[in-house]
């Protein structure tokens, strides 16, 4: 894990609240984000991570509630905030048939940045992610991992005291992956904020000082990492991968002395339990009896997962 | 303001693409070429309009005025020096349009005062009615100057009163117009119309459905295509306004289409002859107020739908219909005046007579005034409606 991280508040969102029409995305959600520190939002799609982050980017207006960041009011300061924050969207924000070198020198201009100042930066940044022999390539060459480095370093020009990653690793192989946690490391380690929103719980553990659970507009938990998964206990997961689970072997696993919650997706039963390896046995002899075709199943330590599972009933990636 | 940084990235963008390219200019080329060279007979064939002449001055300005329409290729023009006789012509439909040239008409142009010509027409040949028209109109501009002048020394209180003086004062007054000291200028007619080929439809006609493509169907697109890529989001989040980011779209789509109409209409000057007319100013201001207006229409069309796809769909369907009704594929005046009546809601057949009034009647800056306004006001409805719906998230 990173640097430690220093006390002083650079982000606070005091009881947020966004609504479309009688849709609310955000439910009186309530955070501080110290200086330096790496910040996960975490949960399912439709959590209201996305609509958070696009609010403290100054995207969206808040329905109610109050954001400060590096103490100016979202409401009064939008342009000032601007200045200081770098925005990673979810999806390729950047033009396919210009070079990467391109991309960055338009969104460096955007920025104010001119002449040798813009040249320096912009190389430094393909320097930083890998991409200097790749510049004048048009990015519709690119691999997907590829783009998404550009795609961060195009938040990056104008050195941003704060870091939005909204979903950095959707849809890159293991290996950009890694790269994307090197370089967002790396950034921190040099005194960046990062607010990152994700629903893939590599991320927020990999990389977080702090997670903030979200479910259905609303934060359910926020703590380290450590600290969320005491709430669960000693609680692990069973998996059970069936093509049909009946609803009979599910009402005995559930009354199964051990078993403290039972997740039902298609052909997916989650089951949380203590001491999970002790009551595998009686599971498969339950599932077999009924005569359940399964697929695979295997038993899973405490994480984010479980801890979603406990708090939500469902599963994270559902 | 960073409005030209965004303008730039889009020119940039369209400058690598191939096919934008093909379409914005080799494509109207070879329709033009293929267009004008096949159909041309039927130009000549076709345009043929008779007109009655009664000249009850026969003095120097409506002798003028005679030569100058016996010396027009598409007019036959027939005297007749009985104004009743001519009239009862008319009625029984041997001729279709009557001009009548009042007495003392040379008079009243010499001295300054104001005089009418009267021009009766068979309304049912609705088409070779507003081409005389046009054709008069352009004439009557032109003799206006010694109205003007006249009456401009007569306001100083210099007496006129004979025919050298004037003359003299005319000749004066056109030295210190040309060239004009302000933009707007009345002496804008030339003595003779060039010949109505193919290519004064098509070339025009053309330009302007294939600009069309590029602001309507192009610039709509573009638009969605940054909001649904995200770099639209993203360009919000930077310290720039959305008047900027606004501005900059449309400044390269404006960009593009006003290099587009004038690239067209000077590939068929050079290739095909057409006259460009006398006033090149004129027709630099008619291209940018079609540019504008089709540009707004891009942007309205982009904040109506939803996906890029429609945004295709939609544009297609406008630019046809605005095209085969506005008068880009075939002359506007030869439409039945119901679809004449009905192009009057579109750009181009603004479009189309601004560019006959300067490309074949060569009317001037003065001449496409109302084209012009109209233009600029459609432009301003475009952008007003679309700049208040347009939503950047």
């Amino acid at each position: 894990m990173a640097v430690a991280v220093n006390s002083d508040v650079i982000i606070t969102v005091e009881n947020l609240v966004k609504r479309y029409n009688s849709h609310t995305a955000v439910d009186g959600v309530s955070f501080e984000i110290n200086r330096g520190e790496i910040f996960g939002l975490l949960g399912p799609n439709g959590a209201g991570k996305s609509t958070i982050i696009s609010i403290l980017c100054c995207l969206l207006e808040p329905t109610r509630g109050r954001v400060v960041i590096d103490g100016s009011d979202i409401r009064k300061n939008a342009n000032n905030i601007k200045k200081i924050i770098g925005v990673v969207p979810q999806e390729i924000s950047l033009y396919p048939t210009l070079t990467a070198r391109e991309n960055l020198a338009f969104y460096g201009k955007i920025y104010g940045l001119s002449g040798r100042a813009l040249n320096t930066r912009v190389e430094a940044l393909l320097d930083m992610v890998g991409l200097t022999d790749r510049a004048d390539d048009l990015l519709v060459g690119y691999s997907g991992g590829m783009k998404r480095r550009i795609n961060i370093a195009a938040a990056l020009l104008h050195e941003p005291r704060i870091l939005y990653l909204d979903e950095p690793t959707t849809g890159v192989d293991p290996q950009s992956r890694r790269r994307i946690y090197d370089t967002i490391q790396d950034l921190n380690r040099q005194g960046m904020t990062v607010l990152l929103t994700t629903h893939q719980m590599e991320d927020a553990e990999k990389l977080c000082h702090r997670i903030a659970i979200m479910d259905k507009g609303k934060l359910i938990a926020l703590d380290t990492q450590k600290g969320l998964l005491e709430l669960v206990g000693k609680s692990d997961l069973i998996h059970v991968l069936a093509p049909e689970i009946l609803p009979g072997p599910v009402e005995s696993i559930k009354r199964m002395p051990n078993v403290q919650k039972v997740s039902l997706d298609e052909g997916n039963m989650t089951i949380q339990l203590l001491r999970g390896r002790e009551s595998l046995v009686g599971i498969i002899d339950i599932l077999t009896s009924s005569g359940t075709q399964v697929e695979s199943i295997y038993i899973k330590e405490p994480d984010l997962e479980t801890l979603f599972l406990h708090l939500t009933g469902t599963m994270l990636r559902g | 303001m960073k409005f030209h940084i965004i303008a730039a990235k889009d020119l940039k963008i369209i400058l690598r693409d191939r096919n934008a390219l093909l379409m914005m200019f080799l494509v109207p080329m070879l329709i033009i070429s293929v267009s004008g060279l096949a159909l041309g007979g039927n130009y000549e064939q076709n345009i043929r309009i008779s007109v009655l002449v009664v000249d009850l001055d026969n003095d120097e300005v409506s002798r003028g005025l005679v030569e100058f329409l016996e010396e027009i290729d598409i007019l036959d023009v027939d005297m007749e020096s009985n104004e009743f006789a001519a009239r009862d012509r008319v009625k029984n439909k041997e001729y279709g349009r009557l001009i009548i040239i009042p007495p003392g008409f040379t008079e009243s142009v010499m001295m300054g005062q104001d005089t009418d010509l009267l021009i009766i027409v068979n309304p049912t040949e609705e088409s070779s009615n507003t081409v005389l028209q046009k054709i008069v109109e352009g004439y009557a501009s032109r003799i206006s100057t010694n109205v003007v002048v006249v009456k401009t020394v007569a306001a100083y209180g210099i007496p006129v009163y004979t025919e050298e003086q004037i003359l003299e004062i005319v000749d004066t007054a056109e030295e210190f117009i040309q060239p004009p000291p302000v933009e707007v200028t009345i002496e804008s007619t030339t003595s003779n119309l060039v010949e109505f080929t193919p290519f004064t439809q098509y070339v025009p006609g053309f330009a302007v459905m294939f600009l069309m493509f590029t602001t309507v169907q192009i610039g709509s697109i573009s638009l969605i295509k940054e909001h649904e890529a995200g770099t639209l989001r993203r360009l919000v989040t930077a310290p720039i306004s959305r008047a900027e980011i606004i501005g900059g779209k449309i400044a390269s789509t404006f960009i593009r289409g006003f290099v587009q109409l004038t690239v067209l209409i000077y590939f068929g000057h050079v290739v095909f002859g057409l006259d460009l007319g006398s006033d090149i100013l004129a027709l630099f201001v008619l291209i940018a107020a079609v540019t504008m207006a089709s540009t707004g229409l891009g942007l309205l069309v982009a904040v109506l739908v939803k996906t890029a796809d429609q945004a295709d769909s939609v544009s297609l369907l406008l630019v046809m219909i605005m095209s085969a009704v506005g008068g880009s594929w075939w002359p506007l005046f030869i439409e039945p005046q119901f679809m004449q009546d009905m192009a009057q809601f579109t750009i181009t057949a603004w479009a189309m007579e601004g560019f006959y009034d300067l490309l074949y009647f060569d009317l001037g800056l003065a001449g496409i005034l109302r084209e012009v306004g109209v233009l600029v006001f459609m432009m301003i409805i475009f952008f007003g409606i679309a700049i208040s719906r347009f939503k950047f998230e």
